[in-house]
């Protein structure tokens, strides 16, 4: 399933709610929080996460991963985690108003 | 935050830097990551890039690039907005300057908020009983001379005599060598402008410099912003102060208890405030003043001392006479180019509001391709910024010299000031915020505006624009309305200032100025001691009164329009009390027949003559002013006056009509007494020379005279009293002529502004004039069709710009002689000019729609 356009950014400030983690790690997340229906490859990921960063949602640092391997982490800051707050709530008014249009079927 | 990042991305090791992680990033997720999971990297990595903001630098590149083509097809419109956007760009950058320097500048010395200094001027021992007894509080107290008028290699120039303290105190740092320490005696430190003109910056250091007659080694050059303390009188050379009797033959300054000539320059310790300072000095001051006083005082002398309170006042922007004297006329200057740019703003934002309507098409074209519209408005905005900038370079280029040329007008007692007026961060930071300002003043709404139109109705080419219209005629009327109360202000300020000026060229000064010539002699440098000064001007008198073309001469202390003044407290047998200000007087002394030279008339009793000498009864003349303050029931002749601390007593012997020494003084309490009768101590004199023939065939004349008493006696200037009295009205006729410059550029602008709104309102109405014409709309009724929005557009601008002139006018109260600024002449005036040019400007456009034919009209449609 393709990714509706803006939601990205929202995704990845939920995933790393649950704690920090690398770019690949995020992709990985997303597709697994999302049982499979979303998959993401990096590279149309990092862009975004480029984004974020530049805003002063999430930052980053280089830090051993479980495999012993130096990799860029990303956490969230007090900045992401309240602009998560706001898009979430505009999303569950965005999906009770397409609910309500598109009515029960 | 973003636009900080984003800005931090234009540094190239930013960029380097991210570009080095990003790779690295992508390295360490390839060590264990499948790479079909990780996707088209080359692709991520240029898409990151564009994040990083490239694509923005970009874009503003391509912004330029089409501006510049834009403006390169354009000549004219480019030509007009950036030279009107560059004069009144430099204009404020020159009075920016100039205020900077004169009002606002810190010293650059190391911490200036704790510099303090007192008004009170200090002997040198004054001064030094003074530092001793406040080290509680001062960390240090230093003493100036500030600068003084000394021959330097034999050409004149400023000499500031220092204590050794003076230069650690204020922590200046030398440019080269050393300032002056505490040890020197015979050693000098020159100023770095002085450095730059006399020795071309060559190496100097161990040289000699000699100072009137004296030799001095230059040990150091100060650093280049350094100028002293006092603002606007800049040193060329410093020298420790135990120099001064070496500089000045015949005058010891630091042994001699009375000679006050000194400023104080102090550094508080830290943690003592002004206020707490000031506090714990009066008594020590107070105590100081006692210790001078004669065991005879009268009483109310001593207990006015007890009551004296010592004020401590900041140094941190410099010493300054300039500062009272010119704050006001500064201010008014920089209100006028302040208006001065906004008109060129406004006349910009027209012709950018005429460009835009041009330029519907291809901005509708772009629009409808699918530019989004935040980007045409960047991109218009970008415009409007390179031609405020262009106009900020050109105006920068005129900043200086306009600044240095104002500069030259202003003189303080008759000496040209200095200022260094070179372009530095204050001024290109001041010129890069207006010049900013004005690219949106005169960019914003006529690019909003134009996306707008462009929207809805750009490509209908041939319409009337009926969406367009509106906007348009609004916009119009804005701009005349602000032409027309930016004239009215200008020209209000134009009239007052000139009626002004007027006034102070030709009111009754009490002098008859025809052929009067002023002599300034100085014999202290000749060696001549304070009792001597007598007979040698009553010598120099004898061989100026023998000179062929000299119809009659004397000589006063102060002379007229020379800036100098002495006071004194005074009581009479009338009005009497302890020292006030309600009782404080001017005098000056005169030599024989001072009044018959000037031409000022007795009003009653008699002129001194010769038998009030040093054995007959001290007697003084008296001006009107003090005659109708100290003797208000109107019998002076015959009564006393006591003059001074010592109340010496003074039989008033006649009353002269008042004399205004100063263009713009008020009639002063002024008493004159003779100089026959005064112990001598006058260290220059004016003379005062009545010529018969024209005043500078005579100088020549007068100069040998002056030689072949004393070659040495330095003569320090030979002006007419006409010559003085102009150069103390400089700023003022610069005022008048600026504000009459710009009042002129408004008046003309208001009036194209006004052609053009209606030209346009008739042309869009045409279909409308002519159906009411054909409905039996006579040409009179069409008539007050289009003057109607002249009474509408001129009465919002007459009435805005009365109520800015009004509140303006406090700006300038007391700088205009004789006059109120709100006086109702001078606005009736400006309003009338205003009126007849509003008029005439609508004149064309309503004789155009009255003489429509209305089938034609009609037919047009």
């Amino acid at each position: 399933m393709d990714l509706m356009q803006g939601t990205l950014d929202m995704l990845v400030l939920r995933t790393l709610i649950l704690g920090p983690l690398h770019g690949y790690g995020i992709a990985k997340a997303i597709g697994n929080l999302s049982e499979g229906a979303f998959e993401i490859e990096f590279g149309s990921l990092y862009p975004a996460l480029k984004r974020l960063e530049l805003k002063g949602w999430i930052g980053a640092k280089w830090e051993t991963s479980e495999r012993n391997r130096p990799a860029r982490v990303y956490r969230l800051n007090p900045a992401g985690r309240k602009q998560l707050v706001e898009e979430r709530a505009k999303w569950n008014q965005f999906v009770a108003a397409v609910a309500t249009v598109m009515g029960v079927e | 935050m973003g636009l900080f990042r984003r800005l931090q991305y234009l540094l190239p090791g930013r960029r380097a830097a991210e570009e080095r992680e990003m790779r690295a990033e992508f390295e360490a997720l390839q060590e264990f990551a499948d790479p079909r999971d990780l996707g088209n990297l080359t692709l991520a990595a240029e898409n990151a890039r564009a994040v990083w903001g490239w694509a923005w630098l970009e874009s503003l590149a391509a912004d330029v690039r089409y501006a510049v083509r834009v403006f390169w097809r354009e000549p004219s419109f480019t030509a007009v907005a950036v030279l009107s956007l560059a004069l009144g760009i430099g204009a404020n950058a020159a009075i920016y300057s100039l205020i900077d320097r004169v009002l606002w500048r810190q010293l650059p010395v190391s911490d200036p908020d704790s510099l303090v200094t007192t008004e009170a001027s200090y002997s040198m021992p004054k001064y030094e009983r003074f530092r001793d007894l406040s080290r509680d509080v001062f960390a240090d107290a230093a003493a100036t001379s500030g600068p003084v008028d000394r021959d330097i290699e034999g050409q004149p120039g400023r000499v500031e005599m220092v204590t050794g303290n003076y230069f650690p105190l204020l922590g200046v740092q030398p440019h080269t060598g050393r300032m002056l320490g505490p040890e020197d005696e015979r050693v000098a430190v020159l100023s770095y402008r002085y450095w730059q003109s006399a020795y071309g910056g060559a190496p100097v250091l161990g040289q000699t410099v000699r100072i009137t007659k004296a030799p001095f080694t230059i040990v150091g050059i100060a650093p280049r912003e350094f100028f002293g303390v006092t603002i606007g009188n800049a040193a060329d050379v410093w020298i420790p102060m135990a120099a001064q009797p070496a500089v000045m033959p015949g005058r010891d300054w630091i042994h001699d208890s009375h000679s006050f000539f000194a400023n104080l320059v102090a550094r508080l310790r830290p943690g003592i405030t002004r206020e707490r300072a000031s506090a714990t000095l009066t008594p020590i001051a107070i105590q100081l003043e006692m210790e001078r006083l004669a065991p005879d005082a009268p009483a109310f002398v001593r207990k006015r001392m007890l009551s004296y309170k010592l004020e401590l006042k900041p140094l941190a922007s410099g010493l300054s006479s300039l500062r009272n004297r010119f704050s006001k006329p500064l201010r008014a200057l920089f209100a006028m180019v302040a208006m001065g740019l906004l008109l060129a703003c406004v006349n910009v934002m027209s012709l950018q509001f005429a460009r835009a309507d041009e330029r519907r098409r291809e901005l509708g074209v772009r629009l409808a391709i699918g530019a989004g519209r935040s980007r045409i408005v960047r991109q218009l905005l970008t415009e409007s910024a390179i031609v405020a900038l262009a106009g900020a370079a050109v105006g920068l280029t005129i900043c200086s010299p306009a600044a240095s040329a104002l500069a030259g007008l202003i003189s303080v007692s008759g000496q040209p000031v200095r200022l260094d007026l070179d372009i530095d961060w204050h001024i290109a930071g001041f010129v890069l915020a207006i010049a900013t300002v004005a690219a949106f003043l005169c960019g914003l709404a006529p690019a909003l505006r134009a996306t707008r139109l462009a929207v809805s109705g750009g490509l209908h080419q041939g319409s009337r624009g009926t969406t367009a219209a509106p906007a348009r005629r609004i916009t119009a009327r804005i701009a005349a309305t602000v032409q027309l109360s930016l004239s009215v202000v200008l020209i209000a300020g134009a009239f007052l200032f000139s009626f002004s000026l007027y006034r102070l060229t030709h009111y009754d000064t009490g002098v008859n100025r025809e052929r009067l010539l002023v002599l300034d002699v100085d014999p202290s440098e000749a060696g001549y001691k304070d009792a001597q000064t007598g007979p040698l001007n009553r010598r120099l008198l004898d061989r100026l009164r023998e000179l062929p073309g000299v119809a009659a001469a004397s000589y006063s202390a102060n002379g007229i329009y020379t800036g100098r003044s002495a006071g004194t407290s005074v009581a009479s047998d009338v009005v009497d009390g302890p020292p006030s200000p309600n009782l404080s007087a001017s005098y000056d002394r005169v030599g024989p027949g001072y009044f018959s030279v000037l031409g000022a008339r007795l009003v009653a009793g008699r002129d001194f003559d010769r038998h009030d000498d040093k054995t007959a009864e001290p007697v003084t003349v008296i001006s009107r002013e003090f005659a109708n303050h100290f003797f208000p029931d109107g019998n002076a002749i015959g009564r006393y006056i006591y003059s001074g601390k010592d109340r010496l007593r003074l039989r008033v012997i006649g009353i002269v009509d008042d004399i205004r020494r100063e263009a713009r003084r008020k009639p002063e309490r002024l008493y004159y007494i003779p100089d026959a009768q005064t112990a001598g101590g006058v260290f220059t004199t004016r003379f005062v020379l009545r010529t018969a023939s024209a005043p500078a065939q005579v100088a020549g004349l007068l100069r040998s005279a002056i030689r072949a008493e004393n070659p040495a006696l330095r003569i320090v200037s030979i002006d007419t009293a006409d010559q003085l009295l102009d150069r103390t009205l400089d700023l003022d006729r610069v005022i008048a002529a600026l504000s009459f410059a710009f009042g002129l550029l408004a008046v003309t602008l208001a009036a194209v502004g006004i052609y053009g709104m209606l030209a346009y309102d008739v042309a869009r109405r045409t279909p409308e004039i002519g159906i009411r014409m054909a409905l039996g709309a006579t040409r009179g009724g069409v008539l007050a069709l289009v003057f109607r929005e002249v009474v509408v557009v001129g009465g919002a601008g007459v009435a805005i710009g009365l109520a800015g002139a009004l509140a303006l006018g406090r700006l300038v109260e007391g700088m205009v002689f004789e006059l109120k600024p709100g006086d109702p002449r001078v606005l009736a005036a400006a309003v009338v000019v205003l009126a007849m040019v509003a008029i005439a400007a609508a004149l064309a456009p309503a004789r155009r729609a009255a003489s429509l034919d209305p089938m034609r009209a009609l037919r047009a449609e």
